[in-house]
């Protein structure tokens, strides 16, 4: 098939590749595939690899399909990935180097490397192409087609002038036999492979494997030249006796016994439920051996592990070890897939008894918004009423049904609303409740940690915080699904019960619902809005009747009114202290029927009474009259829930972009300007707009220096040219304003409305519903735990890693549609963060770091790298602190192994005697021999080339792996 | 209509009362200029699509009432903007020394991170300035904002404010792409699952 013409013939042939066999086909396309991946030729941007570059550098690998016929190859080019060499080492490249990979065999740069391609650790390659059966075809396993294939690569490396070392899989793939050639100028390499089951008696030491080798070679000059040995045996600890896992499973019934108080709700679990770490494998090594040097045969061998040059150790991580904390997160998070609603989880009973309490609830609530239904609330203590509504509800429900026992019902239920359990309940609940309502609290938290802003969640301290919390640990340990659903149901009753007896949630920072958490935590503190209103309203109406009756009494002493109106309402928090001041003025001032004439009495102008005043304002007077102008109690603007906000900012795009619909707009959001306009004269008779500007907007009332008729300098003010357009919004609104203080105005806010929302917004919500709003809270708290745990262990994977999920967490919580999948490969990242604090946990634990102060910082360093690292370098080998805890660790473990289970003092007696008869280490589990040298093959004048066998030596296994090279110049 | 529209991105205009927010906005959306625009109430909104490096971006701008009484009522609108427009009147100092106070205000009640400011000096055209372009531009650099100063009576710089703005939102990552926000996310995935599943690799030996 050669297309080259003949240069003599001046004919022009015609080149015919129409019949090409596949056989041809198939090594043009390898020819191809090499050409595409530039392999031909000796390359100068390779260099021979460094010591241990083949750990620390990166290997990469190019990949290609390649057909037989109809028969899929896979072809890949591994190789470890250089910086480009400088210039200088050009000069040491000559025509007729060897290639890299026959460097590679001599090498001692890398041996056994502890991650790597089989081929990689067999024959020391840096570089090489493997062709192997695509993923569903049968493996290559008769010899004629073996050498086929091994042909066609000889084909297509002379072909090509590739150099670096193409193999071919062979037999089935868990066999990992390959065969393979390079070819170099001058030169050729054959990788050959023996594969058997068992160690044949006369290999399984090194002086029958140097037979092997040197009959393979068959050197013929002498003196012949020496073997270079390296040697590496493998050990296996899997028994860990004392060493073992320290962490015993936590109990979790006892914390439930009821008497024992402190129930750890508040807290996740952490730690491994089993031993983390699987496997201790310690590998000696002996780099550089020369034969005769060391005696190993089968009836002696030199190879005592302990007196091995270089130790080595990896651990084996037991794979998915059970995690507490993994556990709760993973459990509570596939909730969020369950579809029933809670009805549907616990039964028709509880759903029965939901519909008596709403009848109940709404004969309540009839009853509440009759003003002489009120209840004295100082008189009543807030556990007594809470207990006393739990216990009705309890009542009404089928215990036996119920998931969740009485009492640990009762202890989530004061562990997620504390103030019910206090003794004198009053008092704690106020200055409770007013501490978690400052505003400062926030600011605190802010500063502090604002990784709830960051996750969307709650602040740490925040009933939703604890809820999530909670019904993660009560889903985990309590009875899952249903638990979860009935203590959702306890909760919004609890809910519903403190929004009907007015009593602050506890433990929600106060104010409007923060935006920066979740929604849940905006509802919780919505609905705690609304009892604040409620409670200030109901508050301010009985001081009123109060007031009213003293008015009578004592002839309208207004003092005596006042105190004790402040008196009354003590527990207000810090935004309705307004509504309370409110009441102040009306006590002063509701002697007669203001309602009725005021539009005849806002002509007449200043001769009204003022009415809800809040203070007086930068000393100014109004224009018109020499009155002080006074700041308005005004209407607290209504709180919002983002989804309420949502659903508002859309009605306002909706209206479109004209005029008409900025006119529209306006006017809708007026409401709150109107209110403050009619609260503004109520508490101003006499003025006029240029006041309401002046307070409301000051920019827009222009001050100007004028000559006044006498000639000397005045201030003259009037509104801005914008105020002053006929018609325009707020001219329009001062003049249908009428007199009339906050108070009596019409409620910006319905509190009552926005309450029963919000319940029934909690009460439809399913327990997969809840689990989507609490999540975000349980990956703070698990983020919080594994910052806390992590700082006992300092584990700088598990730090950076921390960092990384705040900011993956926070990408994945701010968008309001969840991604279930990502969701879970996060989880799994957390959980695999608490396997790896556990780990290192548990390797602290076995080199007993906490006992010799002396080491103590070496053996760190030491346990840290073993988590990090494939293969850490045991300093001092058998001799060494960290090599005298792994030989006693062996040691104990082969004692245990071999003996009887004794008393320990027999034992302790015995051990003299008995440790010479029992080995230190057990017979190791590999053995690798590595065999070197370079002779001149095949004749004694041919160049000395590089030649190898790498012997590998299981208990079931046994693989010779040859790489024999050759002078081809006159052969 | 919407269709070739690549994103809907929501700015906000923030600032003290009467430095011409709702101006800035009408000579941005409409062209056109009226000295007698009534003072917001509330907030306001308006739509345009702009066209940026062949992008067609859809801007919701909400325009807010500048008085103290309606920040009660008027940053619950700032969630979920990607980019706003602080602005000043460079004829009156004491709308520019409110500015930290609305920078505050923003940090509060603003859901992202990492949304583009931009700072703009209004009423340029007035003789009787009182903030020099050099004090603008510190503030601006203080708090890593954009910067220009305009005037939306004389039409200057309205224009390449908005787009500006536009711009650097759809420059930073993250920020606009709500749903695309996975390729970042799989980096950090990738870095953490180092091994390579290859039946050929050999674990022990």
């Amino acid at each position: 098939m050669a297309a080259d013409s003949d240069t003599e013939s001046e004919v022009f042939e015609i080149t015919d590749f129409t019949t090409a066999s596949d056989w041809e086909r198939f090594v043009s396309r390898v020819e191809e595939v090499l050409n595409e991946w530039k392999l031909i030729g000796n390359s100068e941007e390779k260099r021979l690899s460094e010591k241990s570059e083949f750990t620390s550098g990166t290997w990469e690998e190019n990949f290609e399909e390649i057909n037989f016929a109809d028969f899929k190859f896979e072809i890949t080019y591994h190789f470890l990935k250089q910086e480009h060499v400088k210039s200088n080492k050009k000069e040491e490249l000559e025509e007729d180097a060897v290639p890299l990979a026959v460097q590679n065999l001599l090498s001692e740069n890398n041996d056994f490397p502890p991650r790597a391609h089989c081929l990689v650790r067999w024959y020391g390659v840096q570089e090489f192409v493997v062709i192997s059966p695509g993923s569903n075809c049968e493996a290559i396993i008769s010899e004629s087609k073996c050498n086929l294939l091994l042909s066609s690569i000889s084909i297509a490396l002379s072909n090509s002038g590739c150099q670096v070392p193409v193999f071919v899989q062979i037999q089935h793939k868990w066999r990992r036999m390959y065969a393979g050639e390079c070819l170099g100028p001058g030169l050729r390499t054959d990788f050959e492979m023996v594969h058997l089951r068992k160690v044949p008696s006369q290999y399984n030491h090194l002086s029958g494997l140097l037979d092997v080798f040197k009959s393979k070679i068959s050197c013929t000059i002498s003196p012949v030249p020496p073997v270079s040995i390296a040697i590496r045996f493998t050990y296996i600890l899997q028994d860990w006796q004392q060493y073992s896992w320290p962490q015993q499973p936590p109990d979790f019934d006892t914390p439930l016994g009821g008497e024992v108080g402190g129930v750890e709700f508040g807290k996740l679990p952490f730690g491994a439920c089993e031993e983390p770490i699987s496997e201790l494998h310690l590998a000696t090594t002996w780099p550089r051996l020369t034969e005769g040097l060391v005696v190993d045969n089968d009836v002696y061998s030199d190879l005592d592990p302990l007196q091995a040059p270089l130790w080595t150790v990896r651990v084996r991580t037991t794979e998915n070890p059970q995690c507490l904390l993994g556990d709760v997160l993973s459990e509570f998070f596939k909730l969020c897939c369950i579809k029933e609603t809670a009805e549907e989880i616990l039964g028709r009973g509880m759903a029965e008894d939901e519909g008596k309490e709403n009848s109940d609830i709404s004969s309540a609530l009839s009853k509440l918004t009759e003003p002489s239904a009120t209840v004295p609330i100082h008189k009543l203590s807030v556990s007594n009423m809470v207990h006393s509504a739990r216990k009705h509800i309890r009542r009404q429900r089928h215990m036996d049904e119920s998931p969740l026992n009485a009492g640990i019902l009762n202890t989530i239920l004061l562990y997620l609303f504390p103030d019910a359990a206090v003794e004198k309940p009053s008092e704690y609940t106020k200055t409770k409740s007013e501490q978690s309502n400052t505003p400062g609290k926030t600011e605190q938290d802010k500063n502090s940690d604002n990784l709830f802003s960051q996750l969307k969640s709650a602040p740490s301290d925040s009933l939703t915080y604890r809820l999530a919390l909670c019904l993660s640990l009560v889903n985990y340990n309590y009875g899952g699904l249903r638990a979860v659903a009935h203590v959702w149901q306890e909760f919004v009753l609890e809910l519903r019960y403190r929004w009907e007896n007015n009593y602050l949630i506890f433990g929600l920072a106060g104010g409007s619902p923060d935006l920066r958490c979740c929604l849940l935590h905006q509802k919780l503190q919505m609905l705690n809005c609304c009892i604040e209103r409620k409670r200030a309203r109901d508050d301010a109406r009985k001081v009123l009747d109060e007031g009213k009756e003293r008015a009578h009494r004592e002839s309208g002493s207004s003092a005596a009114a006042v105190t004790s109106t402040k008196e009354v309402s003590p527990g207000k928090s810090w935004d309705s202290w307004s509504d309370s001041e409110e009441e102040f003025f009306e006590c002063l001032s509701d002697q007669g029927d203001m309602d009725a004439p005021q539009t005849e009495e806002e002509k007449t102008g200043s001769k009204r009474k003022a009415e809800g005043r809040l203070h007086q304002y930068n000393s100014m007077n109004l224009l018109n009259s020499s009155e002080p102008l006074y700041v308005p109690v005004t209407q607290e603007p209504a709180p919002m829930t983002e989804d309420l906000l949502e659903e508002q900012s859309e009605v306002l795009a909706k209206l479109g972009t004209s005029a008409e619909g900025t006119h529209l707009r306006a006017r809708m959001q007026s409401a709150c300007l109107l209110s403050d306009m009619e609260s503004f004269k109520a508490a101003n008779p006499g003025c006029i707009l240029d006041d309401f500007v002046r307070w409301y907007s000051p920019r827009d009332y222009v001050e100007e220096e004028v000559v006044d008729d006498t000639g000397s300098l005045v201030m003259k003010g009037h509104l801005s040219a914008r105020m002053k357009i006929p018609g325009n919004m707020w001219v329009e609104a001062w003049e249908t304003a009428r007199v009339t203080p906050a108070r009596r105005q019409k409620r910006l806010f319905d509190d009552t409305k926005e309450a029963e929302r919000v319940l029934h917004y909690m009460a439809m919500q399913k327990p997969a519903d809840v689990t989507l709003h609490l999540l975000p809270c349980l990956i703070h708290g698990t983020i919080l735990k594994l910052k806390e745990e992590e700082a006992t262990e300092n584990i700088p994977s598990v730090q950076i890693s921390l960092q990384q999920v705040v900011s993956q967490a926070s990408r994945l919580m701010q968008t309001p549609a969840r991604d279930y999948k990502r969701l879970e490969e996060f989880i799994n990242r957390l959980i695999a963060m608490e396997t790896v604090i556990t780990q290192a946990r548990s390797l602290k634990a076995k080199f007993s770091i906490c006992d010799k102060a002396e080491n103590r910082e070496d053996l760190e360093i030491f346990v840290r790298s073993l988590l990090e690292e494939p293969e850490v370098l045991v300093i001092g080998a058998g001799q060494g602190p960290a090599g005298s805890i792994i030989h006693r660790m062996f040691v104990s473990a082969q004692r245990a192994a071999v003996l009887a289970p004794l008393d320990e003092d027999l034992n302790q007696e015995r051990q003299s005697t008995e440790s010479s008869r029992v080995p230190d280490f057990p017979s190791p589990a590999g053995r690798e021999i590595l065999l070197r040298t370079c002779v001149p093959r095949p004749a004694p004048y041919s160049k000395a080339l590089p030649q190898r066998l790498f012997c590998v030596l299981l208990k079931d296994e046994f693989r010779l792996a040859g790489a024999f090279s050759s002078d081809t110049c006159f052969f | 209509m919407d269709e070739d529209v690549l994103t809907t991105l929501k700015l906000l205009i923030i600032g003290e009362s009467g430095v011409g927010k709702s101006s800035l906005l009408l000579r941005f959306t409409d062209d056109t200029f009226d000295p007698e625009l009534a003072a917001t109430i509330g907030v306001d909104f308006k739509v345009k699509t702009l066209a940026i490096d062949g992008n067609r971006a859809k801007l919701a701008i909400w325009d807010t009432a500048g008085q103290e009484r309606f920040r009660t009522l008027t940053p619950s609108y700032y969630r979920g903007a990607q980019g706003v427009i602080l602005v000043y009147d460079v004829s009156r100092r004491d709308t520019f020394v409110k500015l930290e106070n609305w920078l505050n205000e923003l940090e509060t009640y603003t859901t992202r991170m990492d949304l583009v400011k931009m700072l703009v000096g209004n009423k340029i055209d007035k003789d009787d300035r009182e903030v020099d372009r050099n004090e603008g531009l510190k503030f601006a650099r203080k708090h890593s904002m954009l910067f220009i100063e305009a005037s939306a009576k004389t039409k200057d710089g309205v224009q390449c404010a908005f787009e500006e703005l536009v711009e650097k939102i759809l420059q930073t990552p993250g920020l606009w792409e709500s749903d695309n926000t996975g390729q970042r996310l799989q980096l950090g995935e990738q870095q953490q699952g180092g091994g390579r599943a290859c039946g050929g690799y050999c674990s022990i030996p």
